[in-house]
């Protein structure tokens, strides 16, 4: 194989795998791109079809001599696109025919044409075994009794820079509005204040800042003594701790939610992040990161006089940031993204304590004719995690990927 | 008399104090055992067990400390000292219940929000603090200064903050509640058992009670791990135990639950198989109907065979889930397998596809199943607009005529299942292509040069070297991917309407455990279920864990 050739098929290689995970990456995205694109519209643009990508907000326009202002629509007069403004809608318009020759059909204003001797005492006629209503439809100055085929409604458009110009008429669902793309923001503001939403996002941080903070504090002291103090019972206890890993948390829910009961932590936030801080997840973690830490630095440190904690506190802990900042950032989005427990122990009457989650799911049976809203609480509650996760992306993937490894 | 002797005369005494202080503390546990079980008439009989036990406990230690400190045992003083914290720490926690801090963290939700820009603050100064390590000055005096700063600024921020959430008026409001007698009672105890941990603790009492030298790390050890353990016992494994409790009664959250034995296991697991005479014989024709009820019906050519069972919604969503697991799994897992490979070149780029594809699986599953409910819109929703666009592509590349089939989705019994997998697929998949990226980057380039060596062709390799070496982690993803996908709820909850979907079609285990438990209040019947759940998760991990073995001993 000569050197050309193989370059060649090294590049459709290339262009292959990048094509693939592009289309991959393409698919993984869109739903982000289409939450944050729809959060910015208005409520007509979600529902239009087929949907767009960018919001759009149709264009209004001033003109003289009318109060309001006047929307934009795309109108084409001698096969001249040109941008004309809607005066009035709604105008009725029907298809006119003589009784004798259908195919002879005129169209008139409803409002111009008379009925045909008279509106007490209509003339009608018989056209296939059917009696139809007669009509005075003018033709060149000449006045024909005409039968009513069909009936539309239009819109009146005048150009708006030379509002006295004679208008054109055209069907206005069928027109092509001017539309700018324009975004928003408001949304977000509305869900906040109106939705609850502001409230349920103060309430998440909380709770994960707490839980994030009390479940690093426990895990630490709990892992430091599994990896390194020797006590009797210690291994049992390990074992013990490692066979509840794999238990799913459902499980737990009824039972936990009696002892919430018991206590009187029912709805109440407490019951987010006190049973939380203790997990014998994180301790294993935790453990299998200080069992690599060397013996040797301690052991120098004990001779020195140093107890335990101060141990922990000065050479352990400022040496196990990135351990630690994994540890937190998995803590994060668990507390963050938790649902079932917040539905089962919040009431759904009690706003004040929801979190996002819940308030979520009241807002989506509230606003199901507003995605927009809807989409915006999505992306109050997704962003935040994204951001945490691009910041800490370093240490994150790659110790996901070391947990994967290890177990 | 000497001083010597006198220091002896004091530790004799202090030490006769403990022993009455045990002493004391074991003939309580006895007092109490009798009040819970004549007072206590209206207590469920599991709490009363749980007490009493508890109290066994705490009178039985406390004796035997009481007689190890007598007889100048060091037993009796990790007796004594583990007693004494655990009181303490009980007390403390009593403490801090009377003076409604759990439930103060209500109020504190109430002006957070307001102190979060403070709260920024004091992060901010802690990363100033650490800037220094980053950007190491040659200049000494800086870099004091840097820290003195970033000092400063957090302790700024932090009083900021604690003043716009207004911690002052909890503090007061905290010790009025105190200064009731509960409240009393929890100092008193939180004192005693204080000064008793103190007076334990000092070396001279260490030393009269023949302390050895490797006490002090089993002290540590156990001290450390208490925080961890006491919380695991009572927010876990507790818990778990009572699950498995309730599970044999008819517990309903609200009344004192009763002994059923198996009941709930046998509604559950109670099922019949009928061979009908024709497919479309009716079900009432040969089941009893006030016991049974149709799940579904199976057709071999003339032969058909009913399946009745008695919770058919137990059974509805046992196939609906293990449907998803069927479908859901590997559609995550198999991409993950192929993305993986090809992330594994040295290609420029990688990361930045890793990172993209990751970040499905940290967005809230809740806001995730919100947006896809507006994708899978049949008239207005992108997938469908897609399905369009790709069918007049097609038909106007090959001049056919292939019908737009306009899917329903979610409203559709057909697809709604379907819509679930989707989304949890979409979901895991960039984790899963993560796990199995470490895998492969931990394989060793040697076997592959080998390999080359010998002729292998690329394919070869991927069958003869990286699937083999990947087996552990193939086994770590599929089982936790499969452990995930047999607890899905939130997409259903989410994306259906009602949860269970038309005709059932994704009602799940854990959707018709939390509708028994806390929407109808069978929570005995609910811990049954989630009891079976665990059972068949179980089951499911230990046949891929026996196969992965037998796939490696294969291997070696």
């Amino acid at each position: 194989m000569n050197m050309k050739s193989y370059r060649f098929v090294r590049f459709l290689n290339n262009f292959g795998v990048y094509f693939v995970l592009t289309f991959f990456a393409f698919v993984m995205l869109f739903p982000f791109f289409y939450m944050l694109s729809t959060s910015f519209k208005i409520p007509a643009d979600t529902f239009r079809y087929p949907p767009r990508m960018l919001p759009r907000d149709p264009v209004t326009i001033q003109v003289e001599g009318y109060d309001e202002a006047l929307p934009l629509y795309f109108v084409e007069v001698d096969g001249v696109r040109n941008e004309y403004a809607l005066v009035k809608s709604n105008i009725k318009v029907g298809t006119y025919a003589p009784a004798d020759d259908l195919t002879k059909t005129f169209e008139r204003f409803l409002s111009e044409v008379k009925p045909t001797g008279g509106v007490m005492n209509q003339q009608k006629i018989t056209v296939n075994g059917e009696e139809v209503k007669l009509f005075d439809v003018e033709v060149d100055g000449q006045v024909i009794p005409m039968i009513l085929i069909e009936q539309t409604t239009v819109g009146e458009f005048i150009d708006p820079q030379n509002p006295e110009s004679e208008p054109v008429f055209q069907n206005v669902r069928l027109s092509e509005p001017v539309e700018n793309v324009s975004w928003h923001p408001e949304n977000y503001k509305e869900v906040i204040e109106l939705n609850n939403l502001g409230r349920a996002l103060t309430n998440t941080t909380l709770v994960t800042v707490l839980v994030v903070l009390g479940q690093l504090v426990t895990s630490v002291f709990g892992g430091y003594a599994f990896a390194r103090l020797k006590f009797p019972g210690r291994d049992t206890v390990f074992v013990f701790y490692l066979g509840t890993i794999m238990i799913p948390f459902v499980m737990l829910i009824v039972p936990l939610y009696q002892l919430m009961v018991l206590i009187g932590w029912t709805d109440r936030l407490a019951s987010l992040i006190i049973p939380w801080i203790f997990t014998a997840y994180g301790t294993f973690l935790m453990r299998q990161h200080f069992i690599t830490f060397p013996k040797e630095i301690e052991e120098a440190a004990l001779l020195d006089g140093a107890s335990r904690f101060e141990i922990l506190k000065d050479i352990i802990i400022p040496a196990s940031v990135p351990a630690l900042a994994t540890q937190a950032t998995f803590t994060f989005l668990y507390a963050w993204n938790s649902f079932i427990w917040p539905l089962v122990i919040i009431n759904v009457g009690n706003e004040k304590n929801h979190v996002l989650t819940l308030a979520l799911n009241v807002l989506r049976g509230r606003a199901s004719d507003t995605p927009n809203l809807i989409l915006a609480g999505a992306a109050i509650a997704i962003v935040p995690p994204l951001i945490v996760f691009i910041l800490g992306q370093r240490f994150f993937v790659e110790s996901v990927a070391g947990s994967g490894v290890k177990g | 008399m000497t001083a010597q002797s006198r220091i002896e005369a004091q530790m004799n005494l202090m030490l006769r104090i403990h022993v009455v202080w045990r002493g004391l503390v074991a003939l309580l546990a006895a007092i109490s055992i009798g009040v819970i079980w004549q007072r206590m008439v209206e207590t469920p009989v599991w709490q009363k067990i749980l007490f009493s036990f508890v109290c066994v406990l705490v009178m039985i230690f406390s004796g035997y400390g009481a007689y190890q400190i007598s007889k100048r045992n060091h037993a009796g003083r990790m007796v004594s000292l583990t007693l004494d914290y655990l009181g303490f720490v009980v007390c403390f926690v009593f403490a801090l219940n009377v003076g409604e801090f759990f439930i103060g963290i209500d109020a504190l939700g109430e002006n957070f929000g307001k102190g979060i820009p403070y709260l920024g603050i004091t992060v901010l100064g802690y990363f100033l603090g650490m800037l220094e390590e980053y950007f190491p000055t040659k200049n000494k005096g800086a870099e004091n200064s840097l820290k003195t700063v970033s000092k400063w600024v957090m302790l700024g921020g932090f009083v900021l903050f604690l003043w716009q959430v207004n911690a002052l008026n909890g503090i007061i409001y905290f010790l009025g509640k105190l200064a009731q007698p509960s409240g009393s009672i929890a100092i008193g105890g939180l004192v005693i058992f204080g000064l008793s941990l103190w007076s334990m603790r000092q070396p001279n009492t260490a030393q009269a009670l023949n302390v050895k030298t490797g006490h002090e790390q089993i002290i540590n050890g156990w001290l450390f791990l208490s925080p961890n353990l006491l919380g695991f016992l009572i927010f876990f494994a507790g818990p778990l135990l009572l699950s498995f409790y309730f599970s044999f009664t008819d517990s309903d959250a609200i009344r004192t639950p009763n002994w059923v034995g198996f009941e709930n296991y046998a509604k559950i697991l109670n099922i019949k198989f009928v061979t009908l005479d024709s497919p479309d014989q009716l079900a009432r024709d040969v089941v009893d109907i006030k016991v049974y009820d149709e799940v579904g019906r199976f057709t071999f050519g003339n032969t058909g065979i009913l399946f009745a069972a008695a919770d058919k919604f137990f059974w509805l969503a046992l196939r609906n889930t293990l449907t998803f697991v069927l479908f859901a799994v590997p559609l995550s897992v198999i991409p993950a397998l192929v993305l993986s490979n090809i992330l594994n070149s040295k290609l420029p780029g990688m990361k930045f596809y890793r990172a993209v594809y990751f970040m499905p699986s940290i967005a809230a599953v809740v806001g995730i199943s919100l947006v896809w409910q507006w994708l899978y819109n049949a008239t207005i929703g992108y997938i469908n607009y897609f399905i369009t666009l790709g069918i007049e592509f097609w038909n106007n590349l090959f001049n056919v005529a292939v019908v737009d089939p306009k899917i329903q989705w979610v409203s559709d019994e057909k697809t709604a299942l379907l819509a679930i997998i989707i989304i949890a697929a979409w979901q895991t998949m960039g984790f899963n292509t993560v796990l199995f990226l470490a895998g492969l980057q931990n394989i060793p380039g040697e076997l592959y040069e080998a390999a080359t060596v010998d002729g292998a062709g690329a394919w070869n390799k991927f069958w003869g070297i990286t699937l083999p070496m990947l087996a552990p982690t193939t086994f770590y993803v599929v089982s936790t991917t499969t452990i995930q996908a047999m607890q899905v709820f939130e997409q259903v909850f989410i994306l259906m309407n009602p949860a269970e979907g038309p005709n059932n079609s994704t009602i799940t285990l854990v959707l018709y455990l939390y509708r028994s438990g806390f929407q109808n209040f069978q929570q005995g019947y609910a811990s049954a279920i989630a009891w079976v759940l665990f059972i068949v998760i179980f089951g499911l991990t230990l046949i891929q864990f026996q196969r992965q073995r037998r796939s490696s001993i294969y291997e070696s």
